[in-house]
């Protein structure tokens, strides 16, 4: 005869969800009540409309769905929704994580290898999730003689950084940007000029010959590069009359800038590249030269938040691309306008809206496969060289095009008095 | 109003904060997650690929390039003062453009010349 243990037998097994009840009760008496009270004493209720979103009016709400779109509605125009979900940091991250599956599926696919294949069901669609869970669970190590706080600060810098200028970003009409300001595009670049001086700290810090190799030529990268990147957006803004970057994308509703401006495109793309440190001048991160560059000492997950925000930055120069040159959001309407014929309530879908982030996505991601093309196809450039395109040929085109774009405002074939008027 | 002005930059504060809300937790996270082995002094060297370190991390590094550090400070200043120039351009008037050419043709020329310098002592 088989004989449960006491521990195993059915009473103890009621008694011990009696037990997980009681203890919950005396919990939410003790705690959760108080803290109700507390915040229904001390805390302004938000106005929904015109009414006060009182607790009888949020249940009532949730009964039925369609009365919860106006508590949709106060959220998604409330700051804290712009800066955590839709037009910045999640946005950009899921953005930044498609980019990581789809460089390695794509480069892939160009060298005629399979790529990720086994994580998942569908061509290694959760490699993504295995490597997070890599990096997460590997040990972190310090070199010795490292200053501490800085190896350990400089990489969540770099992914603060590259997200405060995913926050400067238009991505739909109607003001859906995190920071609208007047002098947009300058701060862009204010804010870019940041990566630099982080790669520079944390090679400094990780005491070790590589990193500061690597930290050294990104600095010199920056130095060629900065110049013909900062003039090569001067051709937009003499057209555009404006650096609010809204303006600027409002202000090609007629025509997009490549068509007058395709040389400083060009030098956008070549300095974005190696603004990016992508690969005909990654230089600062020469795998076959100087290990990994200035980020040689990265082990788990500082190596993963540097890598987090150099996707994010990338989404930020294709953005800042697209924006400048190739018409932001402006595109043929393909969304109807009401997607529930003869429904006459309160609407959350705006088909402008909509509309608008479908193409600057769509156009995001098509500049953002330009980025990662020459990854497939290019060797890396020599340093001398690299600093040689900077200097001597990219400062002359982008003096060419903005020349030309003088010539064709004062010869009156361009509008004066601005697109906009 | 300067305050209100200095008020439009927040949000980017608030998208730094975000950045730190995402990093710090994950490093935490591993902190707390990842195996911690026992101490070994060679694991904790600087990386030189297998090699036990020789010198200093932080040595000494010749960095030849301050000619074109010189004409960096100040070609970059240069192109922002082109940018107040271009987001006027359609609201002054026409004959301003001239004394605009001028500075720029003054600009290039001190620039070629400084290239020209550079690129006959040999310096990358």
């Amino acid at each position: 005869m088989v004989t449960v243990p006491k521990k195993f037998g059915f009473g103890s097994f009621v008694s011990s969800i009696l037990w997980l009840v009681f203890w919950i009760v005396v919990i939410v008496t003790l705690v959760g009540l108080p803290l109700i009270f507390i915040i229904l004493f001390y805390v302004p209720l938000p106005y929904i409309g015109d009414e006060v979103l009182t607790p009888y009016l949020f249940f009532s709400m949730m009964v039925d769905p369609t009365r919860t779109i106006p508590i949709i509605k106060f959220l998604i125009h409330t700051d804290i929704f712009r800066v955590m979900v839709f037009p910045g940091f999640g946005y950009a991250a899921i953005i930044a994580a498609v980019t990581i599956f789809v460089e390695r599926k794509f480069l892939a696919k160009m060298q005629l290898r399979v790529g990720p294949y086994y994580v998942g069901r569908w061509e290694g669609i959760l490699q993504l999730m295995a490597d997070g869970l890599k990096l997460i669970s590997k040990e972190i190590i310090v070199p010795s003689g490292a200053d501490k706080l800085l190896f350990w600060l400089a990489p969540v810098l770099f992914v603060a950084t590259a997200a405060a200028v995913t926050a400067l970003i238009p991505v739909a009409p109607g003001g859906w940007v995190v920071a609208d300001i007047d002098v947009g595009l300058i701060a862009v670049f204010a804010i870019l000029g940041f990566f630099p001086l982080i790669a520079l700290l944390f090679s400094w810090a990780s005491n070790s010959k590589y990193p500061f190799i690597g930290g050294l030529r990104a600095l010199h990268q920056m130095v060629a590069f900065e110049i013909p990147f900062i003039l090569s957006a001067l051709s937009v803004v003499l057209v555009a009359g404006t650096l609010n970057l809204t303006e600027i994308v409002e202000s090609q509703y007629l025509y997009w800038f490549i068509i007058i401006a395709p040389i400083s495109a060009f030098v956008f793309y070549i300095s974005s590249l190696a603004e990016l440190e992508r690969i005909p001048f990654d230089l600062p991160e020469a795998e076959s030269e100087i290990v990994a560059g200035w980020i040689t000492e990265t082990s788990g997950m500082l190596y993963g938040l540097i890598q987090l925000g150099t996707y994010l930055k990338l989404y930020a120069l294709a953005a800042l691309f697209v924006i400048l040159f190739l018409g932001g959001w402006t595109g043929p309407q393909i969304f109807p306008e009401e997607i529930i014929p003869g429904y006459t309530g309160e609407k959350i879908y705006n088909h402008i809206v909509i509309n608008g982030i479908f193409w600057f996505t769509l156009k995001t991601f098509g500049m953002i496969i330009l980025f990662l093309l020459p990854r497939g196809i290019s060797p890396r450039i020599r340093i001398d060289i690299l600093l040689h395109t900077g200097w001597y040929k990219l400062i002359v085109l982008c003096f060419i095009n903005i020349f030309a774009v003088l010539t064709l405002i004062y010869g009156g074939i361009i509008p004066t008095g601005g697109i906009l008027q | 109003m300067p305050g209100e002005y200095a008020s439009q930059f927040t949000p980017i504060m608030y998208m730094l904060g975000m950045g730190f809300l995402a990093g710090v937790p994950a490093l935490i996270l591993s902190k707390i997650l990842a195996p911690r082995k026992s101490y070994n002094p060679v694991k904790f060297l600087p990386m030189e690929c297998g090699q036990m370190p020789v010198g200093e991390g932080r040595s000494h590094f010749m960095m030849q390039y301050y000619a074109y550090i010189l004409m960096f400070v100040v070609f970059d200043v240069m192109s922002i003062f082109l940018y107040a120039w271009g987001t006027s351009l359609l609201s002054i008037p026409k004959s301003a453009t001239l004394p605009m050419i001028g500075f720029l043709g003054i600009m290039f020329a001190a620039m070629g010349y400084a290239l020209y310098l550079s690129g006959k002592k040999g310096i990358w």
